[in-house]
C-alpha cells in the first residue's frame, strides 16, 4: 500500500521533469552549503581544539595574573619565579612542574634582521618529553636538538616557507639570535596553529642566557599524578601559591586552571562563529522549501481532476493526504541525497585549496554519520512540512467540485 | 506598448495569486539577507573609516618590533626619550607624543584586577597630550572630570568600571582604588571606546605614572607623530625611519621599530573586512540563487498553463519578440517585487541588529548603514535576478510553434 504511494509520487515527479529538477535544485544547494559549512567547521574546530587536546584533564597551569592581552606572563606586574616552580613541586599529587616561556626575540639570517617568538625547551628528560608532546612537535627536515645541543635550535615552518630573510632558511644554516650564533639543527613541519609556524625552539640554558632572564617563568605545566583528585590538587597548590607570594584568599594576583577550561571558551567561540555561517546557508534551504510548496500547489491544481477521480472511486481524505506528502517528502530527500553528495564534494574541495593555501590540517572536512543522516532527514522534513498545507487542501476538495474542474 | 506588457504580466501574477507570493517569498528573503549583511558591513566600515578621519590620516605611530600581544608585552626593544627628541627634529612633523604602556594592579571592593595604565603628558611645547591624540577628538570623558597635571593621586578610568561589575560592584565617581598599592581617587571616567581592553585602561598624570613605574621613565612602547597639514605622511614617515635608523645606529633591513600610517592601518583593515563580508554575503546570496530558481520555476509552469494562450496570441499576429517581452516583464516583476520587500524587511532586520547590539552589547561597531547605491543596486539586482531566470522559459514560450500551442491540452 505504501509502496503505491511511492511509484505514484516518483511517477508523478518523473512527468514534470523540469518542473522537479528546478524544484530539487532548490533544496540540494541549500543542502549543500549547509552540509559543506558544517562539516569544514567541524574539522576546523577539531584541529584547533585538537591543538589543546594533548593538554589532557590531568594537567593544571598556574599563570600570575594580568591583563590577558598578550602571551601568558606577558602582562603581569609579579611574574612566577623558578622559587614558586620548586614550591608547587613539593605539593602532594604533583607528578611534574615545567616551564614554559614564550618570548620575543631578535633573529638575523642573510643581513636581515628581525623579531620572532621565542619558546624553551626544559633539558629534563621527562619535562622534555612533556613539552614536546604538548607542543606536538614533528619535525620536516633535519633532527630534534637534544639537552646538549646548546649552540643549535630548531625553527617553525614558516622559515623555510617564506623569504622573510631574503630566502628561506634550512637545516644546517647559521643565524644570529639575540645576537649570538646558532645551528639550525631542524624544521619543523607545518602546524594547524600559526604561531607555532614562527616559532622558535631553544634549550633552556641558553634560552636564559641569550635573553637575560634569571628567574621569572611565564608559565608553569603542571602535571597530576595517576589517580590523584585533580580539584584537591589544584587547591592545595592555589594554597601553596598564596604562602609562597604572600597574598590573602580571595586576592590571588595568580591563577590555577585546568586547561579544559580554556578550552571550553574557545569551543564557545567557535560554535557561535559556526552557527551564524550555517545560519546565513540555512537560509537558502527556506527558500528551496518554499520552492517546494509552491511546485505541490502547481501540482495540487494540476491534478484536481485526477483527485477527484481518485475520491470518486473510494479515495479517502487521508490517502490524498499521503499521496501528496509523500510527493513532497520524496522531492525533499531526493534533493537532500545529491545535495549532501555535492556538500562532500565541496568542502573536500575547499579541503584541497585551503591545503595549497595554508598547510596540511588546518582545514580538514569532516563527515560524521550524525551529520549524513541528518542533513537526509532534515530534507525530508523540509519536504514534507512544506507539502503539508497544499496537500491538506487537496485532501480537502470535495469530489464533485474537484470533477468539475 | 509596453505598459500593456506589465498590465498583462500583473494580471497574471494576480490571477497566481499564491504562487506569485511563495516566488517572491524566495526572492525577497535572499535580498533581505544580503541587504542587512551588506548594510551591517557597510557600517562598520564606516564607522571605523570615520574613526581614522576622526584621528588624522595625518597619524604616524612608532612602535617597536617584536610585540606579540599588545603594545609593551614581549619586546625587548625600547623606544626613548632620545628617539622621541630625534622625531621631534624631523621635517614636516607638526607634534608628537611618547607613550609608555605598563600593566597596572587595580583593587577595589576588595578584588584585585589588571589593565593598562597610560600616563597623560604635561602640557610641554610640541609634546602632544596622548590623549588629544588618541582620544580627545573622538571620546571625553562622560562623568566627572579630566585629571590634570598636579593631582598626584587621582585618576580617570575607562567606561567598563562604571557597569561591568569588574569588582562583583561597579566603581563610583569618588570611590578611592588602589593602583600597585596606592590609593587613588576616581575623579572621572571615560564615554566608551568600543573594545575591551581601551574600555579598561586606567588614566593618571605622568608623574604618578613614574611614581608607580620608575622603570618607564623616558621610555616608551609607542610614539604618535602628526604629520603638519602640508606634508603627505607616507613621505614623513619614510624620513622618521630614516632619522630612527641613523640615530639608532642600525642597517637598512636591521630596523628594530615599525612605522605605520593611519593609511596603512586602514588599507590592511579594509582588506580584512572585505573578505569577511565576501564571504559572509556569498552565503548569503546562495538563497538569491534558490529563489531565482523558484522564478524559473514559476515561469515555465505559467507558460505550461498558458501554452493554449500563446497560441492564440501567436494566431492573431504576435510576434515571438512579444512573446517573449511578455514573459520577461512577467519574470521580472517578480523579480522587482520580490526585491522591493526584500530591501525593506532586509533594512528593518538591520536596524533591529543596530539596537540590539547598542542596548545589549554596547558597541558601537554594529550600525546599519544604507547608501544609496545599496538600495538602488539592490532593487535593480532583484529585476535582472527575475528577468534572467525568466529568460530561458520566455525564450522557449516565444519559439512555440502556434499550432502546436493551440493543439495543446
Amino acid at each position: 500500500m505504501l509502496r503505491d504511494y511511492f511509484f505514484y509520487a516518483a511517477k508523478n515527479l518523473l512527468k514534470r521533469k523540469l518542473r522537479t529538477w528546478l524544484t530539487m535544485i532548490g533544496i540540494f544547494i541549500g543542502i549543500a552549503a549547509v552540509v559543506s559549512l558544517i562539516s569544514l567547521g567541524q574539522g576546523m574546530r577539531n584541529a584547533i581544539l585538537g591543538q589543546f587536546e594533548t593538554l589532557g584533564t590531568d594537567k593544571l597551569t598556574v599563570e600570575a595574573s594580568g591583563t590577558g592581552f598578550g602571551p601568558p606572563g606577558s602582562t603581569v606586574i609579579k611574574p612566577l619565579t623558578l622559587d614558586d616552580r620548586d614550591a608547587i613541586e613539593q605539593v602532594p599529587g604533583v607528578e611534574l612542574v615545567v616551564n614554559r616561556m614564550i618570548r620575543s626575540v631578535s633573529f638575523e639570517y642573510h643581513d636581515i634582521r628581525n623579531f620572532e617568538g621565542i619558546t624553551n625547551l626544559p633539558e629534563e628528560d621527562k619535562e622534555r618529553a612533556l613539552v614536546l608532546d604538548v607542543l606536538n612537535v614533528k619535525l620536516a627536515e633535519g633532527k630534534m636538538i637534544d639537552s646538549s645541543d646548546q649552540g643549535k635550535v630548531v625553527l617553525g615552518s614558516g622559515f623555510s616557507r617564506d623569504t622573510r630573510y631574503g630566502k628561506a632558511i634550512h637545516a644546517g644554516n647559521k643565524v644570529l639570535i639575540g645576537g649570538a650564533a646558532f645551528e639550525v639543527a631542524g624544521v619543523l613541519k607545518r602546524s594547524g596553529n600559526p604561531f607555532f609556524n614562527d616559532i622558535i625552539l631553544m634549550n633552556e640554558a641558553r634560552f636564559r642566557e641569550v635573553l637575560n632572564i634569571e628567574e621569572d617563568v611565564d608559565l608553569l605545566v603542571v602535571q597530576v599524578k595517576e589517580g590523584a583528585d585533580v580539584p584537591q590538587v589544584q587547591a592545595n597548590i592555589e594554597k601553596v601559591m598564596r604562602r609562597q607570594r604572600d597574598v590573602e584568599k580571595g586576592k590571588e594576583d595568580f591563577t590555577v586552571q585546568s586547561p579544559l577550561q580554556t578550552l571550553a571558551t574557545l569551543d564557545t567561540i567557535l560554535t557561535t562563529v559556526q552557527t551564524i555561517l550555517v545560519g546565513i546557508a540555512a537560509i537558502s534551504l527556506i527558500v528551496g522549501g518554499i520552492g517546494i510548496m509552491n511546485t505541490m500547489y502547481t501540482s495540487v491544481l494540476e491534478r484536481t481532476r485526477e483527485i477527484g477521480i481518485m475520491k470518486a472511486i473510494g479515495a479517502k481524505n487521508s490517502d490524498v493526504l499521503l499521496i501528496f506528502l509523500t510527493e513532497s517528502g520524496l522531492l525533499g530527500m531526493a534533493g537532500g541525497l545529491v545535495g549532501i553528495a555535492l556538500g562532500v564534494g565541496l568542502a573536500k574541495l575547499v579541503e584541497v585549496a585551503g591545503a595549497a593555501a595554508l598547510g596540511e590540517g588546518v582545514l580538514v572536512a569532516q563527515f560524521s554519520m550524525m551529520l549524513i543522516i541528518g542533513s537526509l532527514l532534515f530534507s525530508f522534513i523540509v519536504g514534507t512540512v512544506s507539502g503539508i498545507v497544499p496537500s491538506y487542501q487537496a485532501s480537502q476538495l470535495e469530489p464533485v467540485d474537484a470533477l468539475r474542474k | 506598448m509596453l505598459t500593456d506588457y506589465f498590465r498583462y504580466g500583473i494580471q497574471n501574477l494576480t490571477k497566481r495569486k499564491m504562487r506569485s507570493w511563495l516566488t517572491m517569498l524566495g526572492i525577497f528573503i535572499g535580498i533581505a539577507a544580503v541587504v542587512a549583511l551588506v548594510s551591517l558591513g557597510q557600517g562598520l566600515q564606516k564607522y571605523i573609516n570615520d574613526e581614522f578621519e576622526k584621528m588624522g590620516r595625518d597619524m604616524i605611530l612608532i612602535q617597536p618590533k617584536g610585540e606579540l600581544g599588545a603594545p609593551g608585552t614581549t619586546t625587548p626593544v625600547q623606544l626613548t626619550k632620545e628617539d622621541l627628541d630625534e622625531v621631534l627634529k624631523v621635517k614636516g612633523i607638526d607634534r608628537a607624543a611618547g607613550v609608555p604602556v605598563g600593566t597596572i594592579e587595580i583593587e577595589f571592593n576588595d578584588v584585585k584586577r589588571y589593565a593598562f595604565a597610560l600616563a597623560m603628558p604635561v602640557d610641554d611645547s610640541k609634546e602632544y597630550s596622548v590623549l588629544e591624540l588618541m582620544f580627545i577628538q573622538n571620546y571625553g570623558i562622560e562623568l566627572g572630570k579630566e585629571i590634570e597635571d598636579g593631582d598626584a593621586r587621582k585618576a580617570n578610568l575607562g567606561h567598563y568600571y562604571l557597569n561591568r561589575n569588574l569588582f562583583e560592584k561597579n566603581v563610583q565617581l569618588g570611590n578611592k582604588v588602589t593602583l600597585n598599592g596606592e590609593v587613588f581617587e576616581v575623579v572621572g571616567f571615560y564615554e566608551v571606546i568600543g573594545n575591551p581592553s581601551d574600555d579598561q585602561n586606567i588614566y593618571i598624570t605622568r608623574d604618578a605614572y613614574y611614581e608607580l613605574f620608575p622603570e618607564k621613565k623616558d621610555v616608551y612602547n609607542i610614539i604618535y607623530a602628526k604629520a603638519a597639514l602640508s606634508e603627505e605622511p607616507s613621505q614623513v614617515a619614510d624620513r622618521i625611519e630614516r632619522v630612527l635608523r641613523k640615530s639608532r645606529n642600525l642597517e637598512e633591513g636591521k630596523e628594530d621599530f615599525t612605522i605605520q600610517t593611519a593609511d596603512s592601518f586602514l588599507e590592511a583593515f579594509n582588506v580584512i573586512l572585505g573578505v569577511v563580508q565576501a564571504v559572509l554575503i556569498g552565503i548569503a546570496a546562495i538563497s538569491l540563487f534558490v529563489g531565482a530558481v523558484g522564478i524559473m520555476n514559476t515561469m515555465y509552469t505559467a507558460i505550461l498553463e498558458r501554452t493554449k494562450e500563446i497560441g492564440v496570441m501567436k494566431a492573431i499576429g504576435a510576434r515571438n519578440n512579444d512573446i517573449l517581452l511578455l514573459f520577461l516583464i512577467e519574470s521580472g516583476i517578480l523579480g522587482f517585487v520580490g526585491g522591493g520587500i526584500g530591501v525593506l524587511i532586509g533594512m528593518g532586520f538591520a536596524k533591529l541588529v543596530e539596537i540590539i547590539a547598542t542596548l545589549v552589547l554596547q558597541t558601537a561597531l554594529l550600525k546599519a548603514y544604507f547608501p544609496w547605491y545599496l538600495i538602488i543596486g539592490a532593487l535593480m539586482f532583484s529585476f535582472l535576478v527575475g528577468a534572467a531566470s525568466g529568460l530561458l522559459p520566455a525564450w522557449q514560450a516565444s519559439q512555440l510553434k502556434p499550432v502546436d500551442a493551440l493543439r495543446y491540452e
